[in-house]
């Protein structure tokens, strides 16, 4: 397996869902291809040392989202669908949740939504200089 | 179907009430971590179940059935107190457990010796207390049990040991055993548990799944421009556990619902509402706590 899963227990986040998002991002990063097979439930739950039936629940809501298929017998592998869309959805989805969380963090903050505005230019600035829709 | 059923429970030793009304059921293939200060009643829960101490009242079954001697033929039990004869070797009490459990395993008894460097020949009493722990629980894994139960099982253990007993937790669970088993280490409990159940002078004070507590339990902070005052009503909204009030910032510990709540501090006219996620530490804190007066640092 190429992909490396690492979680935090002690995380306020539900250890199903940090399992869930950590798939989702090396499935859309392509650190998982399509095709690609899995650990097992029991080896990754004895891998991460955390409570089987959490790595179960979060297999079975990936399968739920039709991000894995499981096989009985041969075990779970990353869906082969439209791979290149789902990626780009998937990578929007992680995009948005966490530019959604620093806004709110912001916000918690006090500041305005001037503000925020304001430093959210800069840093768009920063990381994506040359590429502004104004330069192409 | 349920491994463990305890419906009811009540003991009392005279007239001190060590466990009150408690209802607990562990499902088949579950991990519960049982939580609670000392003497909150995990021990006496634990023998009564195992029919070590008699119920004042109420029942306890595993497997659907009352606990007999065969039960302990695919249930083991480590206590928090060694049970061990410390005039016998490890390897004597290897051997007895051969003799007394159809299920012992003695390549896995080795096995598991091997993990934790005991020694065979050395006497129970020359053990220190972490390798007394050592033993009984390899005794109680080369059963190969069913359903494990294990009062305080990282007791005395150092960080390394207490690693290797929860793995041993994690592939057994991975096996589809049943465990129930009260911790002090938190951290053990997070990882190990997809059930927690919280115990506080003998009582059930939070029980559930431990990744749906995390997900709605919540802590929600205003922040105002002046002394945070909290309406009347709001500490009784369904939703809260406690409020704390401290200076200008208002804390609201809530069970479920914390975006709604939220939206009903915002009303308030704070200068911002945050919402936290509460680590399994910060839930068993907020469960145990007593119930502060509201006025405390207020104001």
């Amino acid at each position: 397996m190429s992909a490396v899963f690492t979680v935090d227990p002690r995380s306020g986040v539900p250890l199903y869902l940090q399992l869930i998002e950590q798939v989702k991002r090396a499935v859309a990063l392509g650190t998982l291809a399509a095709g690609e097979q899995l650990p097992t439930v029991k080896a990754l739950a004895v891998d991460l040392t955390v409570n089987p039936n959490t790595v179960a629940r979060a297999y079975r809501e990936l399968e739920r989202d039709r991000v894995i298929e499981t096989s009985p017998g041969r075990g779970s592998f990353v869906r082969s669908g439209d791979g290149a869309l789902d990626g780009r959805r998937a990578i929007e989805d992680i995009g948005a949740s966490v530019l959604g969380g620093a806004v709110r963090e912001a916000r918690s903050l006090g500041l305005e939504r001037e503000a925020v505005s304001k430093i959210f230019e800069r840093a768009l600035e920063r990381w994506y200089a040359g590429s502004s829709p104004e330069d192409t | 179907m349920n491994a463990i059923t305890i419906d009811r429970l009540t003991k009392h030793y005279g007239t001190q009430a060590a466990v009150e009304d408690l209802s607990l059921d562990v499902a088949e293939g579950s991990v519960c971590g049982l939580l609670g200060p000392n003497g909150a009643g995990k021990t006496t829960t634990f023998k009564c179940l195992l029919g070590l101490a008699h119920a004042t009242s109420g029942s306890v079954t595993v497997d659907g059935a009352p606990v007999t001697p065969a039960t302990f033929e695919t249930l083991a039990f480590v206590p928090e107190k060694s049970a061990l004869y410390e005039w016998m070797t490890v390897g004597d009490h290897f051997r007895l457990a051969r003799l007394a459990y159809k299920n012992y395993d003695p390549a896995r008894a080795a096995e598991l010796a091997a993990l934790f460097k005991l020694d065979s020949r050395k006497k129970i009493g020359r053990l220190s207390k972490g390798q007394q722990t050592a033993v009984a629980i390899v005794l109680a894994f080369a059963i190969r049990p069913r359903i494990l139960i294990l009062d305080e099982p990282a007791s005395g253990l150092d960080p390394i040991y207490q690693r290797v007993v929860l793995d041993l937790v994690i592939d057994a669970a991975a096996g589809g055993a049943t465990v129930l088993f009260s911790s002090h280490q938190i951290g053990q409990v997070e990882r190990a548990a997809d059930r927690i159940a919280i115990l506080k002078n003998g009582r059930l004070v939070l029980d559930g799944d431990l990744d749906t507590l995390k997900g709605d339990e919540k802590i929600v902070e205003a922040v105002f421009d002046g002394p945070a005052v909290a309406p009347n009503g709001l500490a009784s909204d369904a939703r809260v556990r406690r409020i704390e009030q401290n200076g200008r910032i208002l804390r609201a510990y809530v069970r479920s619902g914390s975006a709604e709540f939220a939206s009903r501090l915002e009303e308030l006219g704070p200068k911002a509402v945050s919402v936290y996620d509460l680590s399994l530490e910060d839930i068993f804190l907020g469960a145990v706590a007593d119930a502060a007066p509201a006025s405390g640092e207020a104001t």
